[in-house]
C-alpha cells in the first residue's frame, strides 16, 4: 500500500478544478508536480493539507482517509512561495511555532539544530521583515521541517529567489530532507528543482495528472505530445517497419529511425528523443556503431546560457538539439547550414 | 518654480478651501461663549450628569460593539456562508439610514409588548431608559466597527492562518495567536471610531431612549435641549466637548490606520 494515495480527487472552484485526480507516493518520495499555470497544482496541495474540501475522492495517508480531518489534525506541513512567516514573531518564535507541549529547553535545542542545518542560527532574534528573501525562505523551511511533518508540501518555494540563492537553498533542503527522510510534494516551474531534488515527477494538466513516474522516465518517455513539449522532448508518431537483431526499424514520415526498444511489426507507436542526447557533426562521423545518422538543415540557433538550442530539420520533420558550449565548438552553425545529427539507438524511446 | 496645470491646481485648492471652511465653522464654536461661560457650563449639574452618562453609555456600547464586531468582521472576511452578501448589506444599512429611522425601527422592535416582556423578565428595558441609550449607540456604531475590522482582516493574508493550522493550531487558536495580534491596529481604529460614533449618536437615542432632561440626557441631547431653551453657552460647551472627543478619535484613527 502506498504511503500517500490520492484517489479520484475532484473539486471545482470555477477558475481552477481538479478532475478525478490520482496520485500515489511511497514514504520518503520526493515528488515534483509540474504543469502550466492554472492546471490546479496549488489547489491539489491545499486539498491535501485541508484548506479546501474536495467534492469527491479520498486522500489516504498512512492507510487512513484524512479527507474529512481538520488541517491541524493532518500533520502535513506547507511552504509557500511568499514564505508566510508570522511578522509579529521573531525567527526563533516562527520556527518554534509548531513545537507545542514540549519542554522549553527541548524546543530551544530543536530550533537551534534545524537553524544550524539551514544556516540561519545567527538570525534567530530577528523579525521576518528584516530578512532577505533567501533567509525568509530558509526560516519557513525550518518551521515546517522542525515538527517532522508526515508530508511536506511546497508551493513554488524558490520562485521568488535569485538563481544563486535558489541553488544554495536547494542544496541545503536536499541535505535536510535526506537526513529526515521526509516525504515531499513540491510544485515547481523550474526544471532545475526537479533534477536536483526529485525522484518522481507528475505532470498536471487541466486538473488531471497526465503522467507520473520516475523523473527520468517522464523526461525520456513522455506519454503524449503535451508532456513531450512540456519536458522539452521531440515526439512523433511512427509505424514499425521491421525488426531485426533486437533493433526496431520505425518509419517516421519520409525517413526511418532505429530504436533498441521493442515493438511489434506494423504497430503504430510514439517515439521520443531527448534534445540533449543528439550529437551534431559538420561531416558524417566514422564510427557510427549502428547509431542513427541524419543529414539536417539548421533552422534556428539560440544560446540559453550554458546550453545551445539548435533547431534542425530532417526533411520536413523538426528536431530540437541541446548542445553544450564544448560540443558546439568547431561547428559554428548558421541557419541554412547542413549538419549531421547522430542519435544512439538506446536514446530513441518507444512510448505506449 | 515648477509649473502646474489647471487640474492639479483645482486638486490642491479644493481641499484647502474645504478644510478652511470647516475649520472656520469649528473655530466659531470656540469664539461665541467666553471662557468663564464655558467653565460655568462645564461645571453645571446638568453638564456633569450628561458627561458622566455619555462616558458610561459610550464605553459600554463600545465594549459591546467590540465583542460583536470582531467575530462578525472576521466571519465576513474569512468564511463563506449562504446569504453572506445579504448579511453584509443589512449590517451596513444603518450607515445609510437616517439615525431617526434607525431609532424608530428599534423603538418599534423593542417596544413590542412581547419582546418588552421577554427582556423585562431578564431585567432589561430599552424603551425610554438608559439601557436604551446603550442599545441605540450600539446599533449606530456597529456597522462602522464591522467595516473597519472586516477590511483589517481582509489585509491579513489567509496563508498565515493556513500555516498556523498546518502546524497544529485550531481555527480559534489561530485566531487568537495570528489573526488578532496582526489586526491590533485595525481593532484599535475600530474601537476609537465606535466610541466616537457612540458619543455622537443623537437621532437613534432621541427616538429609542427619549431626550429627557437629566434622565436620558447624553451630550448630543444636552446640545439639542439647550438650543431649544436658548441656553447657548451650555449648547456650545457640549458641542465643544463633542468636537474635542471626535478630533482626538480621528487623530488616533489616522495613526492606527497608517500602521495597518
Amino acid at each position: 500500500m502506498s504511503y500517500l494515495s490520492v484517489e479520484n480527487l475532484s473539486i471545482n472552484l470555477g477558475e481552477f478544478a481538479l478532475k478525478s485526480l490520482n496520485l500515489e507516493l511511497d514514504q520518503g518520495d520526493y515528488a515534483t508536480i509540474i504543469g502550466p499555470t492554472g492546471s490546479g497544482k496549488s489547489i491539489l496541495l491545499e486539498c491535501i493539507i485541508g484548506f479546501f474540501t474536495p467534492e469527491k475522492g479520498s486522500i489516504i495517508l498512512e492507510g487512513r482517509d484524512i479527507v474529512n480531518d481538520l488541517p491541524e489534525k493532518r500533520g502535513i506541513g506547507i511552504v509557500y512561495q511568499d514564505y508566510a512567516l508570522l511578522p509579529h514573531l521573531t525567527v526563533f518564535q516562527n520556527i518554534a511555532y509548531g513545537l507545542r507541549k514540549i519542554k522549553k529547553n527541548i524546543i530551544k535545542g530543536k530550533v537551534e539544530d534545524i537553524a544550524a542545518s539551514l544556516k540561519i542560527e545567527h538570525l534567530l532574534n530577528r523579525k521576518p521583515g528584516t530578512l532577505s528573501g533567501g533567509e525568509q525562505q530558509r526560516t519557513a523551511l525550518a518551521r515546517s521541517l522542525v515538527v517532522n511533518p508526515r508530508l511536506l508540501l511546497m508551493d513554488e518555494p524558490f520562485s521568488a529567489l535569485d538563481p544563486g540563492t535558489r541553488k544554495e537553498i536547494r542544496q541545503l533542503l536536499c541535505d535536510v530532507i535526506d537526513k529526515k527522510c521526509t516525504t515531499v510534494i513540491h510544485v515547481t516551474h523550474d526544471m532545475k528543482d526537479l533534477w536536483a531534488l526529485a525522484d518522481k515527477a507528475a505532470i498536471l494538466r487541466q486538473g488531471k495528472i497526465i503522467q507520473c513516474g520516475a523523473v527520468r522516465d517522464v523526461f525520456e518517455r513522455p506519454v503524449n505530445k503535451f508532456v513531450a513539449d512540456f519536458v522539452g522532448a521531440s515526439f512523433w508518431e511512427a509505424s514499425v517497419d521491421a525488426k531485426s537483431n533486437g533493433i526496431t526499424n520505425l518509419k517516421l514520415g519520409d525517413f526511418n529511425i532505429f530504436s533498441k526498444d521493442n515493438a511489434a511489426q506494423g504497430e503504430i507507436v510514439k517515439v521520443a528523443v531527448r534534445p540533449e542526447e543528439i550529437l551534431l557533426y559538420n561531416a558524417p562521423p566514422d564510427n557510427l556503431n549502428g547509431d542513427n545518422l541524419f543529414k539536417t538543415r539548421v533552422e534556428k540557433i539560440k544560446c540559453e546560457g550554458d546550453v545551445w538550442a539548435v533547431s534542425v530539420k530532417i526533411g520536413d520533420t523538426k528536431l530540437l538539439v541541446n548542445s553544450t558550449r564544448n560540443m558546439m565548438s568547431g561547428l559554428y552553425p548558421k541557419p541554412g547550414d547542413t549538419l549531421y545529427a547522430r542519435i544512439d539507438t538506446d536514446h530513441v524511446r518507444i512510448v505506449r | 518654480m515648477r509649473k502646474i496645470g489647471w487640474f492639479e491646481a483645482v486638486l490642491i485648492v479644493l481641499p484647502i478651501f474645504l478644510t478652511g471652511a470647516l475649520l472656520a465653522a469649528i473655530i466659531s464654536l470656540f469664539l461665541v461663549p467666553t471662557l468663564a461661560e464655558i467653565w460655568e457650563s462645564l461645571l453645571s449639574e446638568e453638564m456633569l450628569f450628561s458627561l458622566k452618562l455619555t462616558m458610561w453609555t459610550s464605553s459600554l456600547s463600545t465594549a459591546l460593539v467590540f465583542m460583536v464586531a470582531v467575530p462578525t468582521g472576521y466571519s465576513l472576511s474569512r468564511i463563506n456562508f449562504w446569504g453572506k452578501s445579504m448579511v453584509k448589506a443589512i449590517i451596513d444599512l444603518p450607515i445609510a439610514f437616517p439615525e431617526l429611522v434607525l431609532g424608530l425601527c428599534l423603538l418599534l422592535l423593542f417596544g413590542n409588548p412581547v419582546l418588552q416582556n421577554f427582556f423585562g423578565r431578564l431585567g432589561f428595558d430599552f424603551v425610554f431608559t438608559k439601557q436604551g441609550i446603550v442599545l441605540a449607540q450600539f446599533f449606530t456604531a456597529l456597522p462602522y466597527a464591522v467595516r473597519i475590522i472586516k477590511s483589517t482582516f481582509d489585509y491579513i493574508p489567509p496563508r498565515l492562518e493556513f500555516v498556523s493550522r498546518s502546524l497544529g493550531y485550531s481555527m480559534f487558536e489561530t485566531f487568537l495567536k495570528v489573526s488578532l495580534p496582526l489586526a491590533k491596529s485595525g481593532l484599535l481604529a475600530a474601537t476609537i471610531i465606535a466610541f466616537a460614533r457612540s458619543i455622537g449618536t443623537f437621532g437613534t437615542v432621541l427616538i429609542l431612549a427619549g431626550g429627557s432632561y437629566m434622565q436620558t440626557e447624553i451630550l448630543p441631547i444636552t446640545l439639542y435641549l439647550n438650543i431649544s431653551y436658548g441656553n447657548m453657552p451650555m449648547a456650545i460647551t457640549s458641542g465643544i466637548i463633542l468636537v474635542i472627543v471626535s478630533f482626538i478619535a480621528i487623530l488616533i484613527f489616522e495613526k492606527s490606520e497608517a500602521s495597518i
